[in-house]
């Protein structure tokens, strides 16, 4: 071998090895967070660094117990689907319309649109808060579903009419020369090739829509509509001497996000890199 | 005929947008206006009613401890956002660069990398906040393992080095984020200039400095006007690692939990009214605004020049 | 790609109306009782608290109570917004004066003295700290607490150490236990309104000369950079020698934890902590009141008046939640939660025997002693900055040598003549 393909290799190695330290500071954590909330109170003193003595699911029974989990778990899935059906369905055809028209105010509209990526939205929640008073929308999931709507359109149109934009013309106009109308060219030539686009914008807003903790916070008082962040810091600052019941509760907060992220990981990659590189 | 079809196209684009522009003008961009008009109010209640024009803009900057807990804020939270964008951008661009080589596994580092960043800020603050606990903490007694008791510190309790622990955990949790950003730009410099320069006889020092840095230059500007953003309206981390209260006394106090303690809380736990919590967030919009338009200008505005 | 999510959806959507009828046939299950949520800002009771709560809920079947607390520091904000939009808790936890005030002066809350007249009966100071001045009584004077030092009773027969009396005879039981290489005290800085609620008002009072230098400082006749209160300051200051390593970062809870699992000698605490405690295998607790300046002196003691309780006046279910007001009122709650929480004593009027054995040295003390309450807990934190927050500021960064015990009572001085009147003449 020579010199150079030693030197290669060393630096190879020393790549894959700082890497590997990277990865374990990242897996760490998580792990300890798991592991620990299988250990009793006494053990996590005595030991701190081990596996648990046994993989008894005691503290996860009494977090259901003790707590409506399984309603705020509910909760949490109404919000995060109905917010990403919505936001799918409304800034896709408003897309459309963008990407597909020529008229007065459509630059306008498409940077109007688009200047809501930069605001961010807690800025104004003073005045939201109000609004939900006024409308009764206060102490309600539609508050923080119509939030959740509000924050994802800007990156769903942005997204979306570029790649409408992409979509060639003259498959609109055949399906035009064959009688359709407008909304049925949408529905039956443009739905079906944005399909990737789609997942991206649901991917994308996935994850802030189910980890959001200050709409609920400031919106959300009953019992019965807490979302899972909200109950965790509820349940955090009720059980802070459970040590391991705490790391039951982190650690069913996170379970969902993480399962989802493993699975479509491909998807996420792609639909973030794809808003990366166009913004 | 032309005319009819022509006014149906009209409906339909009406019906199409409208969805989209009623949500997000009213609750978005008309909050964010209303915002700023009720900072010219004051009250005890949730929602301000009495005018009293720009008093609290004139409380907020020239009067203790309202002009005081801003500045504290504002300092800090320019700490926060260097700290965070240095760890990021570095760590984070030179981790896209090593996972875009040959390396054994690059696919699962990639992978992993953004696993931090699906949780929620909220279970990575307590989390972290757990594992650095003076008394039982694992991170104290990794050090002690290792023979480094002597470096052990009040963590969360010393001014000097809560806010940094605090931007660290963030960059932490985001650099997933930043990888992501990296991998993506450098994935998508052509296959051929790489491969010239290669043939040229250039060394990946030389490819890395003359080819990759050049191009992914727009990548750096975006990943630090989304962490600007974010660190500026940042207020979950300080919530689960230093209460609302910004512990230890406001020493992490950003201008997230500045404006959530103003807006909401009573005066016993530090709370000024929702009149001031507007005003807060008028400030924080001015802010944001500013660093945008810079952005805008060095690195959107004279990127297309160039085109 | 998008089958796969909307299949995934589809099955979360599944789960979730699964869930929701499951959540609905609890209901239906007891259709007849009436739920009424009680909010607290004590997390740390919740078993004790529904023990209670059962007690009320057998005797009353179609009732049933909800115990939701919220932690300390997200309290009062989450518990004011809640009312304000009317979806608060039916039964709140109150605290006194100013605090309390700025709840039931928005309207939020139910006002007691024509459905509970036996409210007259109770302690007039306690009664006065939730009532205007024209006699509208808004809580259930609940709860009053105390503030003193627990010991560890095995660490202190160790080195053959006596409860100290005097503050000199405190600081050298502390040099001792220092010297012999224990950790003196489980006290830290992180959660600063233990600093100035549990060490300044507790141990500070003997110093600054109780209820009388407060009543003179309300007035604006003394100042907190007078002798006596900086006396207050530089004693509290003196303190700090004896704190464990990363006090700065110690947070409440984990205070707690640490004396109560043995692995400090003393612990300055309040007397809602006794449970607690006990609960976390101290077996072999030991209590002892704030120690006065010179032998003889009379304890300052501070009892203060914490927890009432009161009625969302928008609550959904009046009648109920006012049955349970009515119940928080008599004696036989007074008894239940005397015995169920030690260190919690009623206002309710009566005699309770009491059976934790601190809990009964605790309420001795304040036979021969004056009482008060917290420093500037009345009039002076109704705006911002208020007292307790500066207070809160003040004490760590004394302890942390920012201040000195001049400037760090100077900072509260001025910081209250910002706004309150009678320190700015």
């Amino acid at each position: 071998m020579t010199r150079h393909g030693i030197k290669r290799r060393l630096i190879k190695i020393s790549l894959f090895s700082f890497l590997s330290i990277y990865t374990v500071s990242i897996l760490y954590p998580i792990l300890l967070m798991f592991l620990t909330s299988f250990k009793t109170t006494r053990e996590i003193f005595t030991n701190p660094f081990g596996l648990p003595a046994s993989f008894e699911f005691t503290s996860y029974i009494k977090l259901l117990t003790i707590s409506n989990y399984l309603t705020y778990f509910r909760n949490s899935i109404i919000v995060t689907v109905i917010s990403l059906g919505t936001i799918i369905v409304i800034t896709s055809t408003a897309s459309f319309v963008l990407a597909k028209y020529n008229f007065r105010w459509k630059n306008f509209l498409y940077l109007f649109f688009v200047a809501g990526m930069i605001i961010p939205i807690r800025l104004g929640t003073i005045s939201i808060l109000k609004l939900m008073i006024e409308m009764h929308a206060n102490d309600t999931l539609f508050s923080v579903i119509i939030v959740g709507i509000a924050v994802g359109i800007p990156f769903g149109v942005f997204i979306l009419t570029d790649f409408i934009k992409m979509i060639p013309e003259e498959l609109s106009a055949a399906a035009r020369i064959d009688g359709c109308t407008e909304p049925t060219i949408f529905r039956i030539v443009i739905i079906p090739l944005l399909r990737p686009a789609l997942a991206a914008v649901a991917i994308i807003n996935y994850i802030p829509i189910w980890n959001d903790f200050w709409f609920p916070l400031v919106f959300l008082k009953s019992d019965s509509v807490k979302t899972v962040p909200l109950a965790t810091a509820l349940l955090f600052g009720q059980y802070q001497t459970n040590y391991a019941l705490v790391f039951a509760v982190l650690s069913m907060a996170s379970i969902p996000v993480m399962l989802f992220y493993l699975v479509f990981s491909k998807h996420f990659v792609q639909g973030l890199s794809s808003g990366a590189l166009k913004g | 005929m032309p005319g009819k079809k022509k006014k149906e196209v009209k409906l339909f684009m009406v019906l199409f947008l409208l969805p989209a522009i009623f949500i997000y003008t009213l609750f978005l961009l008309i909050p964010i206006l209303d915002s700023m008009r009720l900072s010219l109010y004051s009250g005890q209640g949730l929602i301000p009613t009495e005018f009293v024009g720009f008093d609290n803009y004139v409380k907020l900057f020239t009067q203790f401890p309202f002009k005081d807990r801003m500045i504290n804020a504002f300092s800090n939270n320019i700490k926060f956002f260097f700290i965070v964008t240095l760890i990021q951008n570095i760590f984070g661009f030179f981790i896209a660069f090593f996972v875009t080589r040959k390396i054994i596994g690059k696919g699962f580092f990639r992978k992993i990398s953004f696993l931090p960043t699906t949780l929620s800020v909220l279970v990575v603050g307590f989390l972290f906040k757990l594992i650095l606990n003076p008394a039982w903490g694992i991170f104290d007694k990794i050090l002690v393992s290792l023979g480094l008791e002597n470096f052990i510190l009040p963590w969360l309790g010393n001014p000097l080095t809560a806010l940094p622990v605090l931007a660290i955990v963030v960059s932490w949790q985001f650099m997933g984020e930043s990888v992501l950003f990296y991998t993506a730009g450098i994935d998508a410099i052509p296959e051929e200039v790489t491969e010239a320069a290669l043939i040229d006889g250039a060394s990946p020092l030389q490819e890395l400095w003359y080819i990759i840095i050049p191009s992914i230059l727009p990548i750096i500007g975006i990943v630090t006007i989304l962490i600007f953003i974010g660190d500026f309206t940042q207020f979950d981390i300080v919530y689960a690692m230093s209460t609302t209260q910004a512990n230890p006394a406001f020493g992490t106090d950003l201008f997230g939990s500045l404006f959530y303690r103003a807006a909401f809380s009573t005066p016993v736990r530090g709370g000024w009214g929702m009149g001031m919590g507007a005003a807060v967030s008028t400030v924080m919009f001015a802010i944001v605004f500013t660093g945008v338009m810079v952005w805008l200008y060095f690195f959107k505005l004279k990127g297309q020049k160039n085109d | 790609m998008i089958k796969r999510i909307s299949m995934l959806l589809v099955v979360l959507l599944v789960f979730s109306t699964f869930t929701l009828s499951a959540g609905g046939n609890k209901e239906a299950a007891g259709e007849e009782k009436v739920q009424i949520t009680f909010t607290s800002w004590r997390t740390e009771d919740i078993e004790r608290m529904n023990r209670i709560n059962a007690v009320f809920m057998e005797k009353f079947p179609n009732i049933e109570v909800l115990f939701q607390p919220i932690n300390d520091n997200e309290y009062d904000a989450q518990m004011r917004a809640g009312l304000e939009t009317g979806t608060g808790a039916d039964i709140i936890f109150l605290r006194s004066y100013d605090t309390g005030r700025i709840v039931y002066d928005g309207g939020s809350i139910y006002e007691l003295n024509k459905d509970l007249p036996n409210l007259e009966g109770f302690p007039s100071a306690a009664v006065k700290a939730w009532s205007t001045e024209d006699g509208k009584i808004y809580a259930v004077p609940s709860v009053g607490v105390t503030h003193g030092i627990y010991y560890h009773k095995d660490i202190f027969d160790k080195y053959g150490l006596k409860e100290p009396e005097t503050w000199d005879e405190f600081m050298a039981v502390a040099q001792t236990l220092k010297d012999n290489g224990e950790v003196v005290f489980a006290q830290g800085a992180l959660d600063d309104w233990t600093c100035y609620e549990v060490v300044f008002s507790g141990l500070g009072a003997n110093f600054y000369g109780g209820e009388a230098s407060r009543q003179k400082l309300i007035s604006g006749d003394m100042k907190l950079t007078d002798k006596p209160f900086l006396d207050a300051f530089k004693a509290v200051d003196q303190l700090q020698q004896f704190f464990p390593k990363g006090y700065e970062a110690l947070d409440y809870v984990s205070m707690q934890t640490m004396f109560g699992t043995g692995q400090a000698a003393m612990f300055m605490g309040g007397s809602w902590e006794l449970g607690i405690l006990e609960d976390l295998g101290s077996t072999d607790l030991g209590w002892f009141a704030p120690p006065v300046v010179n032998k003889g002196d009379t304890l300052q003691y501070c009892f203060h008046v914490d927890a009432g309780i009161a009625m969302n006046s928008k609550s959904n279910h009046p009648e109920e939640a006012l049955e349970y007001i009515k119940w928080v009122s008599s004696p036989e709650y007074a008894q239940l939660l005397m015995d169920e929480l030690p260190g919690f004593f009623s206002y309710t009027p009566g005699d309770y025997p009491l059976k934790n054995a601190i809990a009964k040295e605790m309420i001795g003390a304040a036979s021969d002693a004056v009482l008060t309450v917290r420093t500037v807990w009345e009039k002076m934190s109704a705006q911002s900055p208020s007292g307790n927050s500066l207070m809160g500021e003040a004490i760590p960064k004394m302890w942390k040598d920012e201040y000195t015990p001049e400037e760090a009572a100077a900072y509260v001085q001025d910081g209250l003549a910002t706004w309150y009147a009678p320190f700015k003449k």
